[in-house]
C-alpha cells in the first residue's frame, strides 16, 4: 500500500497526521511543500490542488484515494487501522 | 514593512490576536496544547515569510489572495466559521464553545443553515430597523427593547422593503401602504401575506442571522 503525504513543515495537522501514521507503523513518503523551491514547489502545489481542489494541508494519497486534512476516520478506513 | 518585530513570541501573538478575535465573537481554542502547537507553527512562518500566514496553507504569491491567509483570517470566512464554530485550523473557536478540542480535525465545507454576521449590536437603536444584505439576499433587521428580529425584506402587498418601514412597538409598518407585521412572528392581518422570520443571535456585540 502506497501512502504519500503532502505537508507543510509548519502545519499542526500535518504533524498530527504524520505522528498518527508513525504510531501505526504505516510507511509513507512525505513532501514538505513549503521547504521546496522553484519548479519543484510549483509542481507540488499544482499536484495538491489537483488532488484536493485547494491548498490546505495535509493532503494524503492512499492507493489513489485522497484524504484532505487530518481525517482520522477516513485514514482508519483507507489504511485498515 | 513587518508588522511584528524580530523575536516575536507565541505570547506576543496571543496578546495581539486575543482582543481582535474577541470583537468578532471568537476566542482561543480551549485546548491549550493545540494552541501552543499552532502558534509555534505561526512563529516559524513569521520568521521565514515576514508575517503570520496560516501554517496549514500555502501562499499563492498573489498579495491580495495571500492576505486571506494571514492569521486571524476570520473576517474573510465569517459565514463558514460561524457554522463550523471555529476557524479553519481551530486556533480560534466561537466564544460559546466550551470544549474546543472536540472540534479538531476535518476541514469541511459547512452544510445546512449558517450564522451570518449582519450588524454590530450598536448599529441599531431600539425602535430602529434597516435593510441588511446576506449575500445577494436582502433582509429586514429590527431592534425592539434590546432584542433583534429579522424578517424577509419584502412586504406581501407590493414587495416594498420592510426594513425601511416604521416601528411601533413590536410591529413594523410598511413604508409604502402601511401594512403591519409583527416582527416577532412575521404575521400580518392580511390573509396569506405573512413574511418569513429568521433566527437572530447576538454574540460579543455582533448580530448574526441564521439563513
Amino acid at each position: 500500500m502506497a501512502t504519500k503525504v503532502y505537508a507543510l513543515s509548519t502545519c499542526p495537522y500535518c504533524k498530527m497526521a504524520r505522528k498518527y501514521l508513525e504510531e501505526n507503523d504505516v510507511p509513507f513518503d512525505v513532501v514538505e511543500v513549503d521547504l521546496l523551491t522553484g519548479t519543484e514547489r510549483e509542481e507540488a502545489v499544482a499536484q495538491v490542488k489537483r488532488l484536493s481542489g485547494g491548498t490546505s494541508f495535509p493532503v494524503m494519497e492512499v492507493d489513489g484515494e485522497v484524504i484532505v486534512g487530518f481525517n482520522k476516520p477516513k485514514m482508519q478506513k483507507l489504511l485498515h487501522l | 514593512m513587518r508588522r511584528f518585530a524580530p523575536g516575536t513570541t507565541s505570547d506576543d501573538l496571543k496578546a495581539y490576536m486575543g482582543p481582535f478575535v474577541a470583537r468578532l465573537g471568537y476566542k482561543f481554542n480551549t485546548d491549550e496544547d493545540f494552541v501552543a502547537m499552532v502558534l509555534e507553527g505561526e512563529i516559524e512562518v513569521l520568521d521565514r515569510d515576514g508575517d503570520v500566514y496560516c501554517p496549514c496553507r500555502v501562499r499563492t504569491g498573489d498579495p491580495k489572495e495571500d492576505l486571506k491567509i494571514i492569521c486571524p483570517c476570520i473576517p474573510f470566512y465569517t459565514d463558514q466559521f460561524s457554522a463550523m464554530r471555529k476557524c479553519w485550523c481551530g486556533l480560534f473557536v466561537r466564544t460559546d464553545v466550551e470544549d474546543g478540542s472536540a472540534l479538531h480535525g476535518v476541514i469541511e465545507a459547512p452544510t445546512g443553515p449558517v450564522d451570518v454576521r449582519i450588524a454590530a449590536s450598536g448599529d441599531l437603536a431600539d425602535g430602529q430597523g434597516r435593510v441588511v444584505a446576506v449575500g445577494k439576499r436582502k433582509l429586514a433587521l429590527f431592534r425592539v427593547d434590546g432584542e433583534f428580529f429579522c424578517l424577509e425584506n419584502v412586504c406581501g402587498h407590493l414587495w416594498a422593503p420592510l426594513g425601511e418601514g416604521y416601528l411601533d412597538g413590536y410591529h413594523v409598518m410598511c413604508p409604502w401602504h402601511g401594512w403591519r407585521y409583527d416582527v416577532r412572528t412575521g404575521e400580518t392581518d392580511h390573509p396569506d401575506a405573512d413574511v418569513k422570520t429568521y433566527p437572530v443571535s447576538v454574540r460579543a456585540g455582533e448580530v448574526f442571522v441564521r439563513v
